[in-house]
């Protein structure tokens, strides 16, 4: 219910502000609905948010099980933390754009190309979320563990994995929207379909019904993942914890 | 399993540089079914020893000769359960050949029947003690090493407790080396008790208890911990009260 209140108030606070600028500048709800329709009707928007739905699965799990492997070796090994360090510095405060450019230019405007350079952009924030959460791990759990000879994969699953948990939750939550940022951008410059190349193709045009219905379809879409992807992972891995917020 | 033991020296090196002893020289053993109790005081290197028999630390000089396939069932001092499983994923998770009867039989004994389900979280420390000795009896131990588990339990509780580890360690074959600053639990559960000095840790005393544990009465148990009580204050240290 107060989630209704609150797209509620969006939808007024949207319409009025219409009303004030103008529609050419901002549409009022029905005008990006009927554009919306418009594309869903032609299949257009389907195939759209399909291809860059799927880019953002290929990337975002690209980067989260390497940063995540990375970030784990980094907070566990002191050698390997010493020697990532710059290198993550370093691709931490790379601007996204160049990433892509850089990309694009060296290995062609390919699928490839264009998913790296998403993965790349991801990558150094999961490996410092991750480090913090291997840098966390409680070490008398793993005395216990190696005291009653654990089999490894069951000391991962059983003891370290569930201490990693808020760690990887937060990562994916970040990662999500990161990805999907840096996604559009990738799209806009080398990609000829997704919806950052429609959005590029309503930019020269203006349109901006077109524009609102593409990028308001795909925050439905990362509305739904959040909601029945991270949302539950989330409650199921903190259900021990005693009255979780 | 037999267990030898000489620890002629552990030293720690704390984060100023410093070099502190912690043990001096503590040379024993112990055979199958014996119950060694090391009595001593707060801070005196206890635990450390204990990590040292128990593998969990190689950085020490002298050396320690135990099978190296004995199964080890390990009671820290705090109880150290996964908080993200319940009391019986706990238990079942270091103890994957356990049977239904026997782990049924180890709560029945401890009286955890009721909070099987439970997440640790959810239990008081004194049932939280106890989830960590089932956890250790549950692995069938040929070393069981309990580090002060009646710790800051209130006396009752303490007492039954008490009583529950000796009949679960009467009712196996194992080697037993409880660390303990209570000379009441140490009289009532050894076999043979060793004294020991303040940090650097050695072993200023051995004595051994030849009555059998179920045969202690209260004169003779009276009796050997004054023998104790003069001994530790001969050695001008105080010990712990409770």
């Amino acid at each position: 219910m107060p989630r209704l209140l609150s797209f509620a108030a969006f939808l007024a606070t949207w319409w009025i502000a219409s009303l004030l600028a103008g529609d050419a500048k901002l549409p009022p709800p029905p005008a990006v609905l009927a554009a919306m329709i418009a594309e869903a009707r032609s299949g257009a928007l389907f195939f759209n948010l399909g291809v860059t739905l799927v880019r953002v699965a290929l990337a975002f799990t690209l980067a989260m099980s390497l940063g995540a492997a990375i970030g784990y070796l980094m907070g566990r090994v002191r050698l390997a933390d010493r020697l990532g360090d710059p290198w993550l510095i370093l691709l931490l405060n790379l601007p996204a754009l160049v990433v892509i450019v850089l990309a694009y230019i060296w290995a062609g405007l390919t699928e490839a190309a264009a998913i790296a350079a998403i993965a790349i952009n991801k990558l150094p924030t999961a490996v410092v979320t991750l480090r913090e959460g291997a840098r966390a791990l409680d070490a008398s759990l793993d005395e216990m563990a190696t005291v009653f000879a654990l089999a490894p994969w069951k000391k991962f699953r059983h003891v370290i994995l569930p201490q990693l948990a808020p760690y990887i939750a937060a990562a994916a939550r970040s990662g999500l929207s990161l990805v999907w940022k840096i996604v559009l951008v990738a799209e806009l410059l080398g990609r000829p379909n997704g919806v950052g190349f429609e959005i590029g193709v309503a930019f020269q045009l203006f349109d901006v019904p077109l524009l609102l219905a593409y990028s308001l379809s795909f925050a439905a879409v990362v509305l739904v993942i959040e909601t029945v992807l991270v949302q539950p992972f989330e409650a199921r891995a903190s259900r021990w914890r005693p009255r979780a917020a | 399993m037999r267990l030898e033991v000489e620890i002629a020296g552990k030293r720690f090196e704390n984060a100023a540089g410093e070099r502190h002893d912690v043990i001096a020289g503590i040379a024993f053993a112990l055979d199958a079914g014996e119950v060694g109790v090391f009595v001593g005081p707060s801070g005196c290197g206890k635990s450390t020893m204990l990590r040292i028999l128990a593998g969990l630390d190689h950085d020490f000089q002298g050396r320690v000769s135990r099978p190296v396939d004995a199964r080890i069932g390990f009671v820290f001092q705090e109880p150290r359960l996964l908080p993200w499983r319940s009391v019986e994923e706990n238990v079942r998770l270091v103890a994957p050949l356990a049977d239904d009867a026997k782990l049924s039989a180890l709560f029945e004994i401890l009286e955890l029947k009721a909070h099987r389900n439970h997440f640790p979280g959810e239990l008081s420390l004194g049932l939280a003690r106890r989830v960590a000795l089932a956890r250790a009896f549950a692995v069938e131990p040929d070393f069981l090493i309990l580090d002060e588990p009646l710790a800051s339990l209130d006396a009752a509780l303490a007492a039954r407790l008490r009583d529950e580890i000796a009949m679960l360690v009467d009712g196996r074959s194992v080697t037993t080396l409880l660390v303990t600053h209570d000379v009441d639990d140490a009289v009532r559960l050894g076999d043979r008790l060793f004294l020991l000095s303040p940090r650097p840790a050695r072993i200023v005393a051995e004595l051994p208890i030849r009555v059998p544990r179920g045969e202690r009465r209260d004169a003779e148990i009276a009796a050997i911990k004054l023998d104790i009580m003069r001994r530790i204050n001969g050695d001008s240290v105080k010990p712990d009260a409770r």
